[in-house]
């Protein structure tokens, strides 16, 4: 009798495993077009977990730099201005689009009345005063960049906020839809100073209940948010879990409904679970290869001679460029779920929408090879390529080796982590790396810090004092056909400069359960949990 | 027995001052700057500097270091440069899930470890020896992160009988709480089972040849008294020292079974805090695991002397 339970329960294991491998190994159903919303109704109730790919960092609007840091935010922090799902910015806290004096110099708003923070404090002009003065000043903001050009902030009525601008200035409205525009209790902000992080208060949908370093934080239903009658969870709960599998492993299991930046791989697994769903979104941002142009005593240092055939010539890069086939790295790499990319501006960009990704020069080794031989360099041209840590960026570094290696170049790869590669690639110490950008609404964050001479993420030493001009120009032309333009030919340059080669635009990949509705995913790769809920 | 535990705590609080030295010097040694990992995709070098300046990395490295006794000793092991949140709140709340799962893996091993150690050498050359070595050949040879993710699939998806992540703490929901803990003790403690097995049944199986076993027997003992109460206390020595040095690769192993199954121990705070170059929170795990590791030997240490006193003998010479 013993003999044959322990035969059966084998039997029942074996079959279990197989069933639960057979179901990832099946890999044919197809991703469809884009999906951000699901709008079907909802009942009232209910907690949601969404598992993010990594810890958030400090819960204060001011400090915070990561990107699974934003997520968050989006359930409890709302900003002066918001983006719609076709990237167009829109009003949130703010009752209006700004208005800009004819120099551009002077900006003034009016911000909506009745609004209460989670501690119940009033919103008011004074309370957005401070929150704008204090990501402009504070010692260690992450918001100074993006707000060095505020010369003076002041309330100029009890709704009514003026801001007046060193020079003029068209990217504000886009940084105050992000986290610059988000608005802090002033009275919490009195109350913690630095120490706001572990007691956020803002005006949204959930309020801040606790946090366990690496494990969760914790959001309620906020009764003073202005529209809580349209908030549908009692609970929202973010959990990092960096592993890819182990995120679908829970969203399968049931144990998460929400799982933020899935990798195609991931995706793949995922459709052929039937109680799963997936939405996805071109993200704004971009991925490439960096190489080092001039970067000889550091980010921020004066751009330098390197004597390397790369950094040297010119034609040696174009050849680089053209010895890659960027349609097959998306389909080899990245499932062909993500978009070949070849400038900064994504094409989905609703401000200047820049050049499209059809442009892409198409790949040609011989050409490449005849510009190796016009440049006089000793080929192979040896390469080191530091990548990420990642299984993607192993595979990208592969495939990238491979390819360049036809057309007369010797890549070797150095796989770095994270902190390790910044360190390295900021100081200069490098020949490439695999360089990426999550994106900004407004094409100059995705621009000027990396291509303008000493940009603060220049890493690349880049220095072309047209590139500079027409930064300056694309940040105070008012005209959009214009600045367009401008930010066209910004692109041709970048490209013909090509510290940094373009590759692919990532796209933000969600998954959930299909019992919940309501979830929101934008270009700016948030997930937006104001609306979600459970279906009825 | 009193002046020999004053000498092994004497010592243990020398190794624990000298293991923080090492402890602080290697983590500043780690290439990739804090300031920058902290810092992330939008550095500039205003931002930068602020950073720096916030938690003293500017510091000469004795000023960090004194700077940081100071603080340890009153109990303070300041805050995350990431999170803002306090270290020791951190390490408290993550300690006893990483405790909890190095005691349920431990129960199992020796429970499972033991007991097939002992069949394995009585029933030699049966069967049941060969069941158990190839049950321990697989125990050591498969990986964590293969038998982890395979047991989620089976029993947590395909069969959902447990959870396939998260903790809930013990006093809150007893079940719920066994639900998630169950298949990472398994994870955790096959490996550590196997190692148990093998060295029980080495023991054993010398215990069983030697004279004093012969003359049990021959003195008409009966089989549960020749193998417990002679064959196995005699064994058992072996086994605790080795299960004394296999509990530190308890706490570390937990570093891979909490990524797999998302609890949120020592293990997950660990890798989080290196991969973001947090030093405050480093230092802080660093210190406890030694901490840990030295309270464990000293244990072990007290435990052959309970068992064995001609150990104590030869230590206090």
């Amino acid at each position: 009798m013993r003999r044959k339970a322990v035969v059966l329960t084998a039997v029942a294991l074996v079959m279990s495993l197989t069933a639960g491998c057979g179901s990832l190994q099946s890999s044919a159903t197809e991703v469809g077009g884009e999906r951000m919303t699901d709008d079907r109704p909802v009942r009232d109730g209910g907690t949601l977990t969404v598992a993010l790919n990594a810890d958030p960092d400090k819960l204060d609007p001011t400090l915070a730099q990561t990107l699974v840091g934003r997520t968050v935010f989006a359930g409890m922090c709302e900003k002066l201005y918001d983006i719609d799902e076709h990237g167009t910015v829109i009003p949130q806290l703010a009752r209006g689009l700004p208005k800009t004096s004819k120099d551009g110099r002077t900006v003034t708003f009016a911000l909506r009345k009745g609004l209460k923070f989670s501690d119940g404090t009033r919103l008011d002009a004074a309370a957005a005063v401070t929150s704008l003065l204090r990501h402009r000043d504070l010692a260690g903001s992450a918001r100074a960049t993006e707000l060095a050009p505020l010369a003076r902030v002041e309330a100029t009525g009890t709704y009514t906020v003026k801001l007046t601008l060193k020079q003029a200035y068209v990217p504000l409205t886009a940084v105050l839809a992000d986290r610059s525009g988000m608005v802090m209790s002033p009275t919490a902000l009195k109350k913690y100073g630095k120490n706001f992080t572990n007691h956020p208060s803002c005006v949204g949908p959930f309020k801040y209940v606790e946090r366990v370093g690496g494990d969760r934080i914790v959001l309620a239903k906020d009764p003073n948010y202005y529209a809580a009658d349209r908030v549908h969870l009692d609970k929202v709960i973010y959990k990092p879990i960096p592993d890819g599998n182990v995120r679908l492993a829970n969203l399968r299991s049931g144990d998460i409904q929400v799982g933020d930046q899935m990798t195609p791989v991931d995706v793949r697994s995922a459709l052929t679970e039937p109680g799963l769903q997936l939405f996805n979104s071109p993200s704004l941002g971009y991925q490439g290869i960096g190489l080092n142009v001039g970067n000889v005593k550091g980010l921020g240092e004066k751009p330098g001679r390197i004597d390397t055939p790369l950094a040297r010539e010119p034609k040696v890069r174009e050849a680089f460029e053209l010895a890659i086939d960027r349609e097959l790295i998306n389909k080899v790499v990245f499932q062909g779920m993500y978009e070949p990319a070849c400038g900064p501006v994504s094409p989905e960009s609703a401000i200047a929408p820049g050049v499209k990704a059809s442009a892409c020069p198409k790949r040609d080794v011989a050409k490449a090879r005849r510009l190796l031989d016009e440049a006089g360099v000793k080929t192979p041209v040896r390469i080191e390529l530091k990548v990420s840590t990642t299984p993607e960026h192993s595979r990208l570094g592969q495939v990238l080796q491979a390819m360049t290696k036809e057309a007369g170049f010797a890549v070797t790869l150095r796989p770095t982590e994270y902190a390790t590669m910044l360190e390295e690639t900021d100081s200069g110490d490098y020949d490439a790396f695999t360089s990426g950008w999550s994106g900004r609404l407004d094409p100059d964050g995705n621009i000027a810090s990396f291509l303008q001479t000493r940009g603060a993420m220049n890493a690349y030493g880049l220095s072309d004092p047209a590139i500079d001009r027409l930064v300056e120009r694309g940040r105070s032309e008012a005209d959009p056909d214009e600045r367009a333009r401008i930010y066209e030919e910004l692109t041709e340059l970048a490209t013909e400069r090509r510290g940094l080669v373009y590759l692919y635009r990532q796209k933000n990949y969600v998954v959930t359960r299909k019992d919940v509705a309501g979830v929101r995913v934008y270009g700016d790769g948030l997930v937006r949990v104001t609306a979600a809920g459970y279906t009825r | 027995m009193t002046s020999y535990l004053l000498t092994r705590i004497r010592q243990s609080l020398i190794t624990l001052v000298l293991v923080s030295m090492v402890v602080f010097a290697g983590i500043r040694a780690l290439p990739g700057d804090p300031a920058l990992a902290l810092a992330g995709e939008e550095r500039s070098p205003k931002a930068l500097a602020a950073i720096r300046e916030s938690y003293g990395l500017d510091d000469n490295i004795v000023v960090q270091y004194g700077r940081f006794i100071g603080h340890a000793v009153t109990g303070d092991l300041g805050t995350s440069s990431r999170t803002g949140l306090p270290v020791a709140d951190a390490i408290t709340a993550a300690l006893p899930i990483t405790l909890e799962l190095a005691a349920l893996s431990l129960l199992l091993a020796v429970t499972l470890g033991i007991g097939a150690g002992i069949v394995a050498a009585v029933r030699r050359g049966k069967p049941e020896e060969w069941l158990a070595n190839a049950l321990a050949l697989l125990g050591l040879s498969v990986p964590t992160f293969w038998l982890g993710i395979v047991l989620v699939l089976g029993f947590a998806i395909a069969l959902p009988v447990f959870s396939a992540s998260g903790y809930v703490p013990f006093t809150t929901d007893p079940l719920d709480n066994l639900r998630r803990m169950v298949l990472p003790s398994i994870v955790l403690g096959s490996g550590l089972a196997a190692v148990v097995m093998r060295q029980t049944r080495a023991a054993m199986l010398d215990s069983l040849s030697a004279d004093y076993v012969r003359t049990a027997r021959a003195k008409g003992l009966s089989r549960r008294e020749v193998i417990g109460g002679h064959a196995l206390r005699n064994s058992l020595v072996t086994v605790v020292t080795v299960l004394g040095l296999q509990l530190g690769h308890l706490i570390s192993g937990a570093v891979v079974t909490e990524q797999i199954f998302v609890l949120p121990g020592f293990g997950k705070l660990t890798i989080d805090a290196v991969f973001t170059r947090d030093y405050a929170t480093l230092q802080g795990v660093v210190l406890c695991t030694s901490a840990a590791y030295i309270l464990i030997n000293l244990l072990v240490d007290v435990a052959y002397s309970v068992i064995d006193p001609r150990i104590r003998l030869g230590g206090a010479r």
